[in-house]
């Protein structure tokens, strides 16, 4: 995997689930950035892992910090598989396969659809890489302790008051 | 622009707002006037901060789904059932073209304005989840007052400050 930590990941644009052009950088607004990449809804791996992320969304909706999702799915498939999962952050669309390669992640086992190889990102706000986590194998994904370690470490990097002033 | 956005239901015109628009029931009678502020000081009694970025002197005529409780019986802004409206609007598969929620005090929730436009604005008004809290009234309001922002990324339920309307505002860079 080419991107990795102290890397500033690109500021790609992308459409939401809703079909609105976004841009990473918009995203982020401020707070520290989960990037996950996904092989497309069909994946029972991809299925297992979004779970997770369901799951870790109960925290993540008071901790300021924000999840993203990527996949080729267009934006009506996305939208659907978002609905049925429960998950409330952002999922981005790239049907034209523009980011696979820019990002080295395309799914070199599938030469049909050539969707986006998993992988997991920690961004800071202005998308410099914490953590890069290639899920190829689903055990290389992070597990949701290691997610709140590098949102502890980048939310300590980033608040001025984390050592609160007394 | 301001870092405060206060909006009020006023019957004119007000001379000092930054952007106003006239607004009609459902039934197209004239029910008065939304107006904005964009200044630090409240600009008149029944004003309630809003996320400045909804202002937009060029934005287009839209539906609003506006949520105004009596100031006697607000809900607090960390009530389940403010959290769970918050939850279902970052769920919603069709974003509004702007949400806000609206502040009289950093505890709180002192209503909602939902903007949305297109053929199925008023159906999706219909259930804007802030309603679940306190009433609704659906109105249209014409051009000249509010814009679109884009939805929020998610799942982030909290204010970035308790004086901040949700779901705007960002914690300061270092």
């Amino acid at each position: 995997m080419s991107i990795q930590p102290n890397d500033t990941f690109p500021d790609i644009v992308a459409l939401d689930h809703a079909g609105r052009s976004r841009s990473l950088s918009e995203l982020a607004a401020g707070d520290p950035l989960v990037l996950t990449t996904f092989r497309g809804f069909w994946c029972p791996k991809e299925q297992a892992f979004m779970r997770r992320l369901v799951a870790f969304q109960d925290e993540v909706e008071v901790a300021y910090s924000s999840v993203v999702s990527l996949s080729v799915d267009p934006p009506e498939v996305t939208a659907a598989f978002r609905a049925g999962l429960g998950a409330r952050w952002t999922f981005l669309a790239d049907p034209e396969r523009e980011y696979l390669d820019a990002l080295d992640l395309r799914e070199h086992t599938d030469t049909v659809h050539h969707p986006y190889r998993p992988a997991v990102f920690v961004l800071t706000p202005d998308l410099v890489v914490r953590s890069a986590y290639n899920g190829y194998w689903y055990w290389g994904r992070p597990g949701l302790d290691e997610l709140r370690t590098d949102l502890r470490e980048v939310t300590r990097a980033i608040r001025a008051d984390w050592n609160v002033p007394v | 622009m301001s870092e405060r956005c206060w909006l009020a239901l006023v019957d004119a015109v007000p001379p000092t707002a930054d952007a106003s628009a006239a607004l009609r029931t459902p039934d197209g009678a004239p029910a008065g006037w939304l107006a904005a502020w964009l200044q630090g000081s409240k600009p008149v009694r029944a004003a309630r901060r809003a996320d400045p970025r909804i202002v937009d002197p060029d934005g287009a005529a839209a539906a609003i789904s506006l949520v105004l409780p009596d100031r006697a019986a607000l809900t607090i802004f960390d009530d389940p059932a403010v959290q769970g409206a918050r939850r279902a609007v970052l769920a919603d598969a069709e974003p509004a073209d702007l949400v806000t929620t609206l502040l009289i005090d950093a505890s709180h929730f002192a209503g909602s304005l939902t903007a949305r436009r297109g053929p199925n604005a008023v159906a999706l008004l219909r259930d804007d989840p802030f309603r679940r809290v306190s009433p609704a009234t659906l109105l249209f309001v014409d051009g000249g007052l509010l814009g679109t922002v884009p939805p929020p990324v998610g799942p982030v339920i909290e204010r970035h400050g308790s004086d901040v309307p949700w779901p705007g505002g960002r914690f300061p860079a270092i």
